[in-house]
């Protein structure tokens, strides 16, 4: 907990509060303040919106800590205001609202456009409405009441306020604070509850459709049943995969194991296990994996396809491998697809690569065992970077 | 959607933040105005041990033009670029542009050192400011260096921040008076991220091009010389010399598979070189 | 019933215009607009603990095992918990209905992904989260059903495994469709509708409570129809009903979302019982998208014929709806689409006709019946196939559709599935849109070249909206709600005031506007000193609620019956006082007069209530206050109706649709309060045009939803909606009271297909026909790209 104080409605409020907790949530929770509504809590309906330091801001992603020494203004502070009485009024008249539950948050960000535009033409008016949503109105009403308080105060000679009268750089709601935080010493949740025990491994390791799959094909100078049998060695198999590690003794035909991807700020840890099948006959095999991420609560599976196909008479083999996937859960969810997509196909690419090394007997390239993290797509955009550049050159020598 | 619980530290200078950050390990997440990091906190996709409240340190909220380049401080917002609190060398281009990012209440908070810390490909500050030839001063407790914003950001929402290091500004060449500006993105609403994103610098005095395609969710497509899409040599007559066949060829190799992605990414294009032509 | 029938609007009163017709601005505003208003999650009760959910993350599987640290094993209850609480079962009477038992509480399997596993309960929201966070799940995956045509293949994974398959309901209808199938054109398209979510700017909330003193169990909750969740509750905590007591609060958009029973409901319910603490749920925007309820999702394989001239000879159908995993309370899972069936023929003339159509199960959240129902989707699969006839026939979309609406001379009339049309003038409505979109400046401006290469195209589509249908066509569903008499009640106050009680719900429609508009009408009591008190069963008459496009007609005609009453009770104590015969007397302006004398409604109501001593001996002792049942003389519905035409501009290379002008010919039939109406139009609209352009719930191929934020779930915001221009028709209806019919709804049927039709008109030159909604971009750039490759084939 932290000790913060700030200026609600221009009465000075101090008030010990969770790191975690947002500014909407402060105001609703701890000062009862209930006019600021929450839509969706990641800041793209602007039910939220609320005056800070006298700009609009979203309350549900700005957290109370935050605000330490800044002026809070919430709708139920904008009782006397003129603009927004003069809004009032026009919302009332061009029936600017149904449910009501948008209208703080509308008002807040209307009230914004009345300080500042110049003419109250419908399209600034529109955009400038943008980040708050009406599920009720399509916005007739607003548009109309908006674009009739400007009219009539732009008649009335009140100039437009250039930027809202804000003079000063940054955040709003930043720099007002006289000293660093300091936690209060009060007991809040702050210590993250304990992880949750790993699920038991696995039992049955099913076979499944990958909902994504890439191909890669490469050829190493090793006759193929050197490099079948380098492919029989899951822990060596494993080494090549960036980000995997083993938590248990392999099997010839199991395996436990935990990969950690990481995309941009967010990370995750699968953890589970894997089925091996080889078949020498047709120097062919597979490997089928789950595992899960319990904090994401997001599952995957995995399946690595390689087939040997002896080249130059036996004394080198062609490696053709497929790397197939399906994601679930929060992950396969929230991620856009395309950036899960570039991932995975960076997996892909860096496993064939590292193979393709480690066949050849590069140990160093071998990213060794441990935890490190399977880091974005860094180098797919290097190779991103070098094919585009490489297009440009030829494009330059035509 | 709550966040998951942390710690939070508000240090009341760089080197206090720098030193903290070093002490942290990697396990602290800086915040500035939080637009990008609070959804991802919310939703519990991020959660980090500790924040680090930058959004108060003056150090941070400064521009100010040095010789033909203007120095921006890492958390002046985007509305702060928007309003004309800070200087412009970009004839208004960076104006605009942070007048069309996400909605007024977010650029109130939003910064931009932020915004290309975050490094989505969607953002708008990652191809404007690769297009702008923007460099970043990054600090960390070892040291200051510089890198061009096209090799700051290495990937989809991945930059070549080193753990224990900050963006500390960023640095906008001024655009010569004969340079001609062009930004288009494909939204499908306002304040969407967007789908699309083309920004050009061209010159046709100098005979220069600078082209960037963004949101291929990954880095963005750089082309420093881009004279290969108009028959290979810039003149005044760039836009009807526009090759739309060397752009989706372009963005072939660059991996677009799909060729609707294409068709749309070589069409703002082409609508970006038309503003730039009429510019 | 003097008021009945196509009574119209009373002479102006004194003042300003209060009455039915008037454009009154809304007594609800100013809470809403001082951040006043209260919404569940505004209430505040002392010890109130917050609520959060472990949903699943996978859309089939078997619940091997819940795990739950020792720590948290008092604050985490699962299914085991929940002994005696019963699944919640939305049954219809139609014959073949395959029943399912939504769990409140995951048992055995997950169906769907965000289906609740285990309640957590905390001091707050971010600390039943953090629990939640820590409870393990270990799953079985199933394979998933996510795709409602693949559902019906054999071999397919089973929702529910003792169906033997993954059909809720099949219906048919057939009326000599073999005699159409030697017409000379024959249209066939196969066409379908995104899956969206209602997104209401406020989702569910609920808090529960028990009240010792009353012994009654409280339920604050966001709901439409207040009265069936109590049912439901005491069906599923077989707790009487007399012991639960729903209140219904301010309410931030329902649209059909906030008509069904929770889940979670059942759950609070039970644990403040179980815990004795108030406990608290709200719903967040990712639960909200992924978990609660979906909607829309239909797909129509559909042929109809033509003569040469454009008129219809039948259409023959195949609709499938994807009801999700189980069929919700209290509409149940074939509601959707055994509708269209019976509605598809819309307001056209045709002599044959056959539908068949399948309500289909899958791993998928369950359905509700959004703002318009089926209609969105039968619209929009109609008005297509109405324009590819054009294009076959080489006649305007316009006149085809004038050589087949209904005409007004035909009124009231039957169409083929017998829906019985009160009144209207649809050939009227269509000529007026055409004449204001004015279709042959369009048609000019088409031949001629845009300047930034866009494709200009004009597009129509009419409807009819059945509304505030009632016992007759419940019956026939089956359903676990049959709407019977709405009531009011009606009670004047000591001090001339009047109090309404009614067991709809208003949650943006105006209703405690309007309802005192009505009661000023018959009363003459002023606007403002009628209080209008819903959403609370303690407080209300039973009513199904607000759905359907009923409150006006029903609750509005309920009001006037009592608010009749009362009038006629006090027009005798009236009398009495002037000391005239009663049948001297009338009432008006809020006062009862005789040919040279008055007396004030307050008066009269003083005497009742503080002066007894003056009353007749005779007076009726039911005194100043009624609780009346009304129903229409028919209650079949309403039929209200709209023609729309639009025109847009394509970018074929971004694939962005703009919407320059958007007409809107609309006939509700007396309208209380105009403006109040308009807003419901306007609003419908943007969620018309956001089924025809933006809002999208995808799920992949594992029955995960891909659209768990506003980020990705596209509402359409000011900029993205267009004003109309609005135009009015007034046919009152027949049988209703002052002749008004339900609109509530209509706004958002008919946009997709107007947009549809305006976006294929301009692409036509391009060979292009979107049969999907929404146009995304995306999906228009693939088109035109296909449409391209199919001309060049080399290239």
């Amino acid at each position: 907990m932290t000790m913060i104080g700030l200026t609600v409605n221009a009465r000075p409020v101090e008030a010990s509060v969770e790191p975690r907790t947002h500014l909407a949530d402060f105001l609703r929770d701890n000062l009862d303040l209930t006019g600021t509504h929450l839509g969706c809590e990641h800041g793209v309906c602007g039910a939220c919106t609320l005056l800070i330091d006298g700009m609009p801001a979203r309350s549900c992603i700005t957290y109370a800590v935050a605000c330490d020494g800044a002026k809070v203004t919430t709708i139920e502070g904008l009782d006397d205001d003129e603009i927004t009485a003069e809004l009032r009024a026009a919302f009332t008249r061009e029936h600017a609202l149904q449910c009501g539950y948008c209208t703080p948050g509308m008002l807040i960000s209307a009230r914004d456009l009345v300080l500042r535009l110049a003419e109250p033409d419908e399209r600034s008016v529109r955009a400038g409405l943008s980040g708050n949503l009406c599920r009720c109105t399509g916005y007739v009403g607003i548009v109309r009441a908006v674009r009739a308080v400007i009219e009539q105060r732009r008649r009335r000679g009140i100039a437009p306020v250039a930027g809202g009268g804000r003079q000063t750089l940054g955040p709003v709601g930043s720099g007002n604070a006289t000293n660093s935080a300091q936690p209060d010493g009060a007991r809040g949740t702050t210590a993250k509850p304990e992880a949750p025990q790993p699920m038991s491994g696995a039992s049955a390791i099913p076979d499944f459709t990958p909902a994504k799959t890439f191909g890669e094909t490469f050829t190493v100078p090793y006759p193929p049943d050197k490099v079948f049998d380098m492919l029989g060695d899951v822990r060596q198999v494993a080494a090549c995969l960036p980000g995997a590690s083993l938590t248990d003794m392999p099997t010839p035909e199991r395996v436990e194991g935990a990969i950690r991807v990481k995309l941009g700020p967010i990370s995750a840890d699968f953890r589970g296990a894997a089925r091996i099948e080889r078949d020498v006959d047709t120097l062919s095999g597979r490997i089928v994996g789950i595992g899960s991420d319990q904090r994401s609560r997001s599952s995957t599976q995995g399946e690595i396809r390689y087939r040997l196909v002896p080249s130059e008479q036996g004394a080198a083999t062609r490696v053709e491998l497929s790397i197939g996937y399906s994601l679930k859960g929060m992950l396969a969810q929230i991620a856009r697809d395309g950036l899960v997509r570039d991932l995975a196909a960076r997996l892909t690419a860096d496993f064939a690569r590292n193979l393709d090394r480690h066949l050849s007997g590069d140990q160093t390239a071998v990213i060794t065992e441990g935890r490190q993290e399977l880091n974005g797509m860094t180098m797919l955009i290097d190779i991103l970077r070098k094919r585009v550049s490489t297009a440009i050159r030829r494009f330059l020598a035509r | 959607m709550k966040a998951a619980a942390f710690a939070y530290e508000r240090p009341t200078d760089l080197s206090a933040t720098l030193a903290l950050m070093a002490r942290a390990n990697g396990t602290a997440k800086l915040i500035a105005g939080g637009q990008s990091l609070g959804p991802m906190l919310n939703l519990r996709l991020v959660e980090p041990d500790l924040i680090i409240d930058i959004s108060g340190l003056s150090e941070l909220k400064w521009a100010d033009r040095r010789g033909d380049e203007l120095v921006i401080g890492a958390c002046v917002t985007h509305g702060d670029i928007e309003d004309g609190r800070i200087p412009d060398v970009t004839r208004g281009a960076m104006q605009r542009v942070a007048g069309a990012i996400a909605y007024r209440a977010v650029r109130n908070r939003g910064t931009i050192g932020g915004s290309l810390s975050h490094a989505d490909p969607a953002a708008d500050w990652v191809s404007a400011l690769s297009a702008l030839r923007a460099q970043v001063a990054l600090r960390s407790a070892a040291g200051a260096r510089d890198l061009p914003v096209e090799r700051f950001v290495t990937g989809a929402l991945e930059s070549a921040l080193r753990p224990g290091e900050i963006v500390e500004a960023v640095r906008v060449p001024a655009m010569a008076a004969s340079a001609r500006w062009g930004y288009v993105k494909a939204c499908r609403k306002i304040g969407e991220f967007a789908h699309a994103i083309a920004a050009v610098l061209i010159d046709p005095e100098q005979a220069t091009a600078r082209v960037v395609i963004g949101a291929v969710e990954a880095a963005p497509i750089v082309l420093a010389d881009a004279a290969a899409l108009f028959g290979g040599r810039i003149t005044g007559d760039f836009e009807r010399q526009f090759d739309a066949r060397v752009a989706d060829a372009i963005l072939t190799k660059a991996g677009l598979a799909n060729a609707a992605d294409r068709h749309i990414h070589v069409a703002v294009l082409r609508r970006a070189i038309g503003e730039a032509a009429s510019a | 019933m003097s008021h009945a029938e196509g009574h119209l609007p009373s002479d102006a009163t004194a003042g300003i215009a209060q009455g039915v017709g008037a454009r009154l601005t809304r007594k609800e505003d100013d809470r809403f607009m001082r951040g006043r208003g209260q919404y569940v999650a505004d209430i505040r009760i002392a010890g109130l603990q917050d609520i959060a959910f472990v949903r699943s993350p996978l859309a089939h599987a078997r619940i091997r095992g819940i795990h739950v640290l020792e720590r948290f094993r008092d604050v985490v209850f699962t299914a085991a918990d929940l002994t005696g609480v019963k699944p919640i079962r939305a049954v219809s009477g139609l014959p073949g209905f395959k029943i399912s038992e939504q769990p409140v509480l995951a048992t055995g399997k997950v169906r769907h992904v965000g289906e609740l596993v285990a309640m957590c309960v905390a001091p707050s929201r971010a600390e039943a989260e953090d629990i939640a966070a820590s409870v393990t799940l270990d799953l079985e995956e199933l394979p998933a059903v996510y795709d409602m045509l693949g559902a019906r293949d054999a071999g397919t994974a089973l929702v529910h495994e003792h169906w033997g398959d993954n059909v809720f309901l099949e219906s048919a209808f057939e009326v000599d469709i073999t005699r159409a199938f030697d017409a000379p054109i024959k249209v066939t398209r196969e066409i379908s509708t995104a899956r969206q979510c209602m997104s209401p700017l406020e989702g569910r909330g609920v808090v529960a409570t028990f009240d010792h003193r009353l012994d009654q169990l409280t339920l604050y909750t966001g709901a439409q129809m207040p009265h069936i969740v109590r049912n439901g509750l005491s069906d599923c905590l077989d707790i009487e009903q007399g012991r639960i007591r729903i209140v219904s609060p301010d309410i931030g958009g329902g649209f059909g979302h906030k008509g069904i029973l929770l889940p979670e409901e059942v759950c609070l319910a039970w644990l403040t019982m179980r815990k004795g603490c108030a406990v608290r749920w709200i719903e967040d925007r990712r639960e909200h998208l992924t978990a609660s309820a979906n909607c829309r999702e239909h797909h129509y394989r559909i042929t109809v014929y033509a003569d040469r001239d454009g008129r219809l000879r039948g259409i023959d159908c195949e609709a499938t709806v994807d009801s999700g995993a189980y069929s919700s309370y209290p509409f149940s899972a074939c509601l959707e689409a055994a509708q269209v069936a019976s509605i598809l023929p819309g307001p056209y003339r045709m002599p044959a006709y056959r539908c068949r159509t399948f309500s289909v199960a899958t791993n998928k959240c369950p359905i509700l019946p959004y703002r318009g129902v089926a209609r969105t989707g039968v619209c929009f699969a109609l008005e297509i196939m109405l324009d590819a006839v054009a294009v076959a026939a080489g006649i305007e979309p316009g006149e085809v559709r004038l050589r087949n609406l209904v005409s007004p001379d035909e009124m009231p009339f039957d169409n083929i599935t017998r829906k019985h049309f009160d009144s209207g003038d649809y050939p009227q409505a269509m000529r007026r849109a055409l004449a204001a979109i004015d279709i042959a400046s369009v048609r000019a401006r088409q031949r001629t070249r845009e300047a930034d290469g866009r494709l200009i195209g004009v597009g129509l589509s009419i409807y009819c909206e059945q509304a505030a249908h009632g016992t007759s066509v419940y019956a026939g569903w089956g359903i676990p709600m049959v709407p019977g008499h709405e009531q009011a009640n009606a009670r004047m106050t000591p001090d001339g005031g009047l109090e309404i009680r009614v067991g709809v719900h208003s949650h943006g429609q105006g209703l405690e506007t309007t309802l005192a508009q009505i009661a000023y009408e018959i009363l003459g009591i002023e606007t403002n000193k009628v209080r209008v008190v819903h959403g609370d069963t303690a407080l209300t008459p039973y009513s199904t609620g607000t759905w359907g496009s009923r409150s006006m007609v029903m609750a509005g005609g309920a009001v006037a019956t009592a608010c009749i009453e009362i009038g006629e009770r006090a027009k005798r104590i009236g009398a009495k006082l002037l000391q005239l015969d009663p049948a001297m007397v009338t009432l008006r302006d809020g006062r009862v007069c005789g040919p040279n004398s008055s007396i004030a409604l307050a008066e009269v109501a003083h005497t009742w209530y503080r002066r007894p001593q003056d009353l007749p001996p005779d007076v009726d002792p039911g005194g100043l206050e009624s609780t009346s049942g009304y129903k229409p003389q028919r209650d079949s519905g309403t039929f209200s109706y709209a023609a729309h035409a639009v025109t847009v501009a394509v970018d074929p290379d971004l694939g962005e649709v703009e919407i320059l002008d958007y007409v809107i010919v609309e006939d509700g039939g007396v309208l209380v309060n105009p403006m109040i109406v308009d807003g419901q139009i306007y609003g419908g609209l943007a969620q018309g045009i956001g089924t025809a352009l933006y809002e999208e719930m995808p799920f992949d191929s594992a029955g995960q939803p891909l659209a768990t934020t506003l980020a990705d779930y596209l509402l359409p915001g000011p900029a993205e909606v267009p004003e109309p221009r609005l135009d009015h028709m007034e046919t009152p209806s027949p049988y209703t009271m002052f002749g008004v019919k339900g609109i509530g709804e209509g706004g958002a049927i008919a946009p997709p297909a107007a947009i549809a039709n305006a976006v294929n008109d301009a692409l036509r030159p391009l060979g292009v026909e979107l049969l999907h909604s929404p146009m995304s971009p995306r999906r228009i750039v693939e088109a035109v790209l296909a449409a391209r490759r199919a001309e060049r084939p080399a290239a």
